[in-house]
């Protein structure tokens, strides 16, 4: 429920989701740790979707810690990769890269393949946030990771993965769009697609105006107003939640 | 065995001179190690060692008619004359795989290897095949039972082999190609997974000729040769046929009787397996995995329903005198309404006595008895060691595909639809939960036989007033429920057959509505699936393959396209004893600046004898084109554009066949014609630097309907200067046989097997000569 709340930018529910979570745990340390680290995970991940990136990094932190000392080898992953994000998103990318890569390592070695894609993606990610000189890297990362994350990956993973490729073409400077615009929009589009169905505004929007911006640039107006439309729409969503028709607000 | 002519500066060593026991009209020599495989005049296939050891024969049954081996010398792709391409391997001759992908026969092959490895070059597409990693090794197809080993053919000793060919073999992108008696070409990735398949009849060449749009079309053609160029860009095609003008235009001037008959050449453009090798390579090995394993559940569906069927065959035998008993007694009563009353302690009615006691007897009740518990076993083992296991790696690898599926930008180029994939994966998991389902009845099946025969053994026991003290327990519920589902019903043979009138299997009302709340949670769409057999599932699932993987067949299909088309010389004759040879050679020229594009890295050549019969005024010639590939889109760019070359042979010799040797060289052999003594006359064999020949270059004209080599002779005899071929100033070795062809040199391995007419083979190292071997001695 709290992945609900997060994707609608309701923080406040999805904080009070999490501490209910938490509470239901025992409090006997090395008890029920599966239940407490879903819990401040989930906790690390509303505050970073709040964009509290300090506390959300704080939380992860002690996360880590907690699961280091318990042999959490598959959180320690996911843990890590939470920390990767938390820095992406704050946009100390070169803070970010380290974990990343800790991420992919632990991945690798005990055979988590789908956290591994998801990984290489934000380290992608990464790259891509560093400057157009990290192009070439990135798309070899985020290519070797496509077919893993479409075969297997959620929705949400699915549409990062689309804009990230999108994303490396059009930050590449030697790819013109007029040459093959088919390659951009393709990815853009199916990212919209699966973002529509999650109601994931802020990736929705990027994807939006990733696509007029293309469409401008191609001087296909009508389509570019369409797609700023779209854009506008969900700007509008994510920062104005309270949407009365949210069937959300309605169980409390 | 060395001959003892140790002359000063004789070139080529000779190696041996041995005894062969037919005809050749195939020989190959393996890329890779020193192994030539000849095929007979009678279709068998030799396989020799260098020093002429026999490793092995096999005789397919049928007429050969091509041979090639695979790139990494690993196995040997043979043609055959009803269209069958099967694959052998190398170490015991044995059947990897067959695959009949031609309808008339398949008159040549060509099996290509891209140079580098994928994922080596820092590819993008390093993508792992992770089945391994999950999977203990891929299931093998099980035995049939009562048959001894070697009898099951190509499915049982060289599944070692079979197994390696479909792994490791994998590791870099080759491209079977096979031309046909009708024009047909077909391609296969790995030899196992069709790709394309293309009929040059349907290609048509349009020039401008005085500002009218001509099209000109092959008819009646039968492909010759075809090569494949190195980099996988390019296809070379010759054939025999007539080519005839396709007029749009009615006020035509050039009308002709007939077309131009004879061998003519083409152009393919294949770039598409360059383009999309790396995406090519993964659907091509998922998939040709996938059909091994569909394989191995084909044959374990069928040896359980061959078990099981026994098993039932031998129960009913047995028990089916019971009710024939019964009318002869007079009673209107059923075999299960008699074990009935018998479990419920009534007085045991005389036919079913006599049958417990007489006909079936304590010997033959043990004797079903073990025969049904034996079958249930074996096919529980079949479940768990074939069946279950190739079912999950299908799901797996179908789960791959969906991934590469989806991203569309990469592979909708090659055909590979989302749709489609989508609905196999889903068949995929549903015939999992058949399997497990089956294994389900199956046990439960089992189990109550097995006590039933225990509660009719105790009655026996009782009958006979013996002893029943140690017998096994049994359950009287489970005695009845036997009777009533299981005496003459067999629901574990109703899943393995597949019936013409579909049965359906009666699926509770409440399972039906979970399945269909299942689907709301990611459960199958198709909720009707529990209703089919085990065995109607898995055709479906089958044809749902065929459907997904037809789709990148077509696709790629539609992307091989005739880039030129140029008409060689007129060949009244059968043109398939034209020796000819094409080959693709550095282009040293230009290999520098133009490295990256894959295009202009090779040159082609195709080397040819020109038949006595197509032109009048020049006899006993050889001609050779090069850059004919080049010639229409590139020569703008400044590329070679097609140049040719006539080579005259002397006189007093006449060339049996030639071949393309490395760095451009070519390798003659020729007989001389003068022999008049019936010994043994005599052969030479030379070889030729190609690219020091005086090449001219042909004007290309927008006219087709000329023979290419016309122009060019024309122009010789304009200038008077056809080249001679010199043969004092060349390697020359002579033969004292008359030599026949095939002609088989292996450019990789330096080694070259000249056929005498007297049934001889000799082999020579043409890297070596003969002094300088006897200097290091």
């Amino acid at each position: 429920m709290s992945v609900l709340y997060t994707c609608k930018g309701t923080s406040e529910l999805a904080q009070q989701v999490c501490d209910e979570l938490g509470v239901l745990a025992s409090s006997v340390i090395g008890v029920d740790m599966e239940l407490k680290t879903e819990a401040s995970l989930r906790h690390a991940r509303t505050l970073l979707a709040a964009n509290q990136f300090g506390q959300a990094a704080a939380v992860a932190h002690s996360l880590f810690c907690m699961c280091y000392k318990f042999n959490l080898q598959v959180e320690n992953a996911t843990v890590l990769l939470l920390l990767a994000e938390i820095h992406k998103k704050s946009g100390n990318a070169v803070l970010g890269l380290p974990y990343a890569l800790a991420s992919l390592s632990f991945c690798q070695s005990f055979n988590l393949d789908l956290l591994k894609a998801s990984a290489t993606l934000t380290l992608a990610e990464l790259w891509l946030s560093l400057g157009s000189n990290h192009v070439e890297r990135a798309s070899i990362l985020v290519q070797g990771a496509l077919p893993m994350i479409l075969g297997h990956g959620g929705l949400e993973l699915h549409a990062r993965a689309y804009i990230a490729e999108a994303k490396c073409y059009l930050s590449n400077p030697s790819f013109s769009v007029f040459e093959n615009s088919e390659v951009v929009l393709d990815p853009l589009r199916q990212a919209t697609e699966e973002l529509e169905v999650l109601e994931y505004h802020e990736l929705a929007a990027e994807a939006f105006y990733l696509m007029a911006m293309v469409f401008d640039k191609l001087g296909q107006l009508e389509e570019r107003e369409e797609a700023a439309a779209s854009f506008m729409k969900h700007i509008k969503a994510l920062e104005n939640p309270q949407d009365e028709q949210d069937p959300l607000f309605n169980i409390h | 065995m060395e001959t003892d002519e140790v002359e000063q500066g004789l070139p080529f060593q000779l190696q041996f001179d041995k005894p062969v026991p037919a005809q050749i009209k195939i020989a190959e020599w393996n890329p890779e190690k020193d192994l030539l495989a000849m095929v007979t005049e009678d279709s068998k296939i030799l396989l020799h060692r260098f020093n002429w050891q026999r490793l092995w024969t096999i005789s397919p049954g049928r007429c050969i008619t091509s041979l090639c081996w695979r790139p990494d010398g690993k196995a040997i792709a043979v043609g055959l004359e009803d269209g069958t391409v099967s694959l052998h391997d190398v170490e015991n001759g044995k059947l990897l795989r067959s695959m009949k992908s031609h309808t008339v026969a398949v008159v040549c092959l060509n099996w290509e290897e891209d140079g580098q490895l994928i994922g080596d070059s820092g590819n993008i597409l390093a993508y792992e095949d992770r089945t391994s990693r999950f999977f203990p090794p891929a299931p093998r197809v099980p035995r049939m039972p009562g048959l001894v080993s070697g009898d099951t053919g190509f499915m049982d000793d060289s599944e070692d082999s079979f197994g390696e060919l479909s792994n490791s073999s994998h590791q870099r992108f080759n491209i079977l190609c096979s031309g046909d008696k009708d024009g047909s070409i077909c391609f296969s990735i790995f030899g196992m997974f069709p790709i394309g398949k293309i009929n040059i009849h349907e290609f048509s060449v349009s020039t401008l000729l005085m500002d009218n749009q001509v099209t000109y079309r092959l008819l009646n053609a039968s492909i010759c040769k075809v090569a494949l160029s190195k980099d996988l860009c390019h296809l070379i095609v010759t054939c025999s046929g007539e080519l005839v003008e396709e007029s749009v235009e009615s006020r035509d001037r050039h009308i002709f009787g007939h077309g131009l008959l004879g061998l003519h050449s083409l152009v393919l453009d294949t770039s598409i397996f360059w383009k999309r090798k790396n995406e090519l390579h993964q659907v091509a090995q998922q998939a040709s995995n996938i059909e091994d394993l569909t394989e191995v559940i084909r044959a374990s569906l069928s040896v359980m329903c061959k078990q099981w069927s026994d098993a039932m065959h031998m129960f009913h035998e047995k028990f089916d005198s019971l009710s024939s008993l019964i009318i002869d007694h007079g009673l209107d009563s059923s075999p299960q309404e008699e074990f009935l009353s018998l479990l419920c302690g009534a007085r045991t009615s005389p036919p079913l006595h006599q049958f417990l006691v007489s006909s079936l007897g304590e010997v033959g009740l043990k004797r079903v008895s073990k025969a049904v518990s034996n079958a249930g076993k074996e096919l529980q083992f079949i479940v768990l060691d074939h069946l279950q296991p190739a079912a999950e790696i299908i799901g797996f690898r179908m789960g791959e595909l969906r991934g590469l599926s989806r991203w569309r930008t990469r592979y909708k180029v090659i055909g590979l639809d989302e749709r489609l994939i989508d609905n196999a994966t889903e068949k995929a998991g549903m015939l999992l939960v058949q399997v497990e389902r089956f294994m389900m009845i199956l046990s439960s099946a089992v189990q109550q036989f097995s006590n039933f025969f225990s509660w009719l053994l105790k009655c026996i026991k009782l009958l006979m007033s013996e002893t029943s003290d140690q017998l096994l327990p049994f359950n009287s519920e489970l005695v009845i429920i036997f009777l009533r589902f299981l005496y003459d019903q067999d629901p574990v043979r109703q899943l393995l057959e597949l019936s013409e009138v579909d049965h359906n299997i009666e699926i509770e009302l409440e399972t039906m509505q979970k399945i269909k709340e299942l689907v709301q949670l990611g459960g199958f769409s198709d909720s009707e699936y529990l209703q089919r057999t085990m065995a109607k599932e898995f055709q479906q699932m089958e044809s749902s393959f065929k459907e997904a993987f037809a789709m990148p067949f077509t696709t790629v299909s539609e992307k091989i396209l005739c880039e030129d088309l140029l008409p060689m010389f007129p060949c009244p004759s059968s043109p398939f004893n034209v020796p000819m040879s094409i080959s693709y050679y550095k282009d040293i020229s230009q290999a520098v600046s133009t490295y990256q594009t894959c295009q202009h890295r090779f040159i082609d050549y195709i080397a040819f004898k020109v038949p006595d019969e197509s032109f009048s005024d020049v006899a006993n010639c050889i001609g050779i084109a090069r850059g004919f590939m080049h010639d229409s889109s590139s020569v703008k760019k400044g590329y070679t554009s097609l140049e040719a070359v006539l080579l005259s042979v002397p006189d007093g010799y006449h060339c049996v066949d030639l071949s393309l040797y490395k760095e451009s060289q070519m390798v003659l052999l020729l007989n001389e014609t003068t022999s008049t003594s019936e010994s043994s006359g005599s052969a030479h064999m030379l070889v030729v630097q190609v690219t020091d020949l005086p090449f001219v270059s042909v004007p290309r004209s927008t006219n087709l309907n000329y023979w290419k080599l016309h122009e060019l002779k024309n122009f010789y005899l304009f200038e008077d200067s056809i080249t001679y071929l010199q043969m004092e100033n060349e390697k020359v070795r002579s033969i004292p046989h008359s030599a026949i062809a095939p002609l088989a040199v292996s450019a990789s391995r330096g080694v070259a097997c000249v056929f005498a007419a007297r049934k001889r083979a000799l082999v020579y190292i043409l890297e070596e000569d003969e002094d300088e071997a006897t200097d290091a001695e």
